[in-house]
């Protein structure tokens, strides 16, 4: 990764196309993003975020275009294999948690270093030790998932992501499932991540939340990008309609 | 009794219900006569246990049929294993391959499998000279085991499909290739659910190993056939009622067991 100079974009999209059967979902995407930088990909629902969000760590192959993340032009990557090294550099949390409810908040934070990595499992504890008082956590090492609260839950699936030490973590619609009063402490969370540098790129709804905290928006709406800019232009000057009427219905419902 | 677990006081039920049902069963059939049946038995048990009178060995009769149930186990939990691997595969043509093998012995009647087994099947197999006999005990294993092959993945099958997608994707974005994924993530998930339903099917193969009787092997079935024919055809409803209670009395305990620990899981989720 030291290859790459500080200025290059450390991810890159060119022209992605991917359809699932006949339902084409992503019709051409380009997008770069810079390394520390935190990037909102927003849109109704179906335009293809998630899926977007799936294709820069090769969770889902595409059908054309490239994607360069670091040094790994991840659409020739197909072998479970020969991912591992891209795992590495880009993490995930997702909608639902998906922590693994066998294992212990503990466990599931080093299972994968350790495992996947081959890391020295006492090394890999006590960074987990310190991710876990990162996202506030500490004294909950040996709960189960099913003893926790979603908020924290999901805060143990960011701890898991880090312990990857990844150059960039993804977040999939990480707050949408969990109920109103847990949200901002995920949000939290994120937005330390986001300050400390860390490059971050969020499917989100939390349009206040995006505008605080992003570098980068991008407006997805039926597998294209409509729109993309800082956070100030996109969401109060919005030059494409269907981006403006897209932020009138959100905003009106936050507001409500 | 109010103080037991549900299933513990169905097994108290079932366990002295049941004997005491076939013992009235008895008393219908033979009425004053019962004695002089249960001394029969009595005689008979040796034989219709170990195949030999006087309790030596196990190669025959009722503890034929136990072991021949388990190690129609040990075949078919490994074959089982195997086939559910392949239906779970990446290649389309593996995976094509062995829905169709676990379709085609799911819907073989366990009797065509055994007759198959002692028509197909030679008597022995020459390796390298020396001669491996297929004795009608082997026959047996190899016929019970088919069809519970195929029981067997489906029940594995089962439990794999009922671990969320989420938990594959996860794995995978975190690194897990797929042999991982199922050994550290899936498995042991899958294991607390597949218990119960793999005990009902070790219970089905238990009572089906009676169906061994057709391949010629000394099973509890020929024997209770045998003392029919050499004590006289009177004593065969008390024979087949006994041979009942040796059935009954193994696997009612498997079942019950089975039973519990689904409970338990339903409890934990």
């Amino acid at each position: 990764m030291n290859v790459i100079q500080q200025q290059a974009p450390l991810i890159e999209l060119v022209d992605v196309h991917k359809s699932f059967g006949a339902t084409e979902v992503l019709k051409g995407v380009s997008m770069s993003i810079r390394r520390g930088e935190t990037a909102c990909i927003i849109g109704p629902s179906g335009s293809g975020k998630s899926t977007l969000l799936r294709c820069l760590n090769g969770l889902i192959g595409v059908d054309r275009g490239t994607i360069r993340v670091g040094s790994f032009n991840v659409e020739k990557m197909r072998r479970d294999r020969d991912l591992v090294p891209l795992r590495h550099e880009v993490s995930m949390v997702f909608q639902q948690y998906n922590l693994f409810p066998h294992r212990t908040v503990m466990e599931n934070i080093v299972m994968a270093p350790v495992q996947v990595l081959g890391q020295p499992r006492d090394e890999v504890k006590k960074r987990a030790a310190e991710l876990l008082a990162r996202v506030r956590l500490t004294g909950k090492e040996n709960a189960y998932p099913a003893q926790l609260s979603g908020g924290q839950q999901q805060r143990v699936a960011i701890a898991r992501a880090l312990a990857m030490q990844p150059a960039v973590i993804l977040f999939d619609e990480v707050t949408a499932a969990l109920d109103p009063e847990m949200v901002s402490e995920v949000l939290a969370v994120i937005r330390d991540l986001s300050r400390d540098g860390m490059t971050c790129v969020l499917v989100t709804h939390e349009m206040r939340f995006a505008e605080e905290v992003a570098d980068l928006v991008f407006f997805t709406d039926r597998g294209t990008i409509v729109e993309s800019g800082a956070p100030a232009e996109l969401f109060h000057a919005p030059r494409d309609p269907r981006l403006a009427s897209f932020l009138g219905k959100v905003l009106s419902r936050t507001a409500a | 009794m109010s103080a037991m677990k549900p299933e513990t006081r169905a097994f108290v039920y079932g366990i002295s219900g049941v004997p005491v049902l076939l013992f009235v069963a008895m008393l219908a059939c033979y009425g004053r006569g019962t004695g002089e049946a249960l001394g029969l038995l009595a005689d008979r048990s040796g034989i219709l246990l170990t195949g030999a009178p006087g309790f030596r060995g196990f190669g025959g009769g009722f503890s034929a049929n136990v072991l021949m149930s388990v190690a129609a186990i040990v075949v078919s939990v490994a074959t089982g294993a195997l086939l559910c691997i392949g239906t779970i595969a990446n290649m389309r043509l593996i995976r094509l391959i062995s829905l169709g093998v676990v379709n085609l012995l799911r819907n073989t009647p366990w009797l065509i499998a055994l007759y198959a087994m002692l028509y197909l099947l030679p008597f022995y197999v020459p390796v390298f000279g020396t001669v491996i006999p297929f004795s009608p005990f082997v026959k047996a294993v190899v016929g019970l085991s088919l069809p519970v092959t195929a029981n067997v993945a489906e029940v594995l099958r089962g439990g794999v499909d009922a671990i969320p997608s989420g938990q594959w994707e996860t794995a995978r974005a975190l690194g897990y290739r797929k042999g991982q994924i199922l050994r550290y993530v899936v498995i042991p998930q899958a294991v607390p659910l597949i218990i119960p339903n793999m005990m009902t099917v070790f219970a089905t193969l238990f009572i089906g190993s009676s169906l061994a009787v057709v391949t010629g092997t000394s099973d509890v079935l020929s024997v209770a056939n045998t003392i029919t024919a050499s004590d006289g055809s009177q004593y065969a409803t008390a024979v087949q009622l006994y041979v009942l209670l040796l059935f009954f009395l193994f696997a009612f305990p498997i079942a019950t067991l089975a039973r519990r620990l689904e409970r338990q899981i339903r409890e934990k989720s």
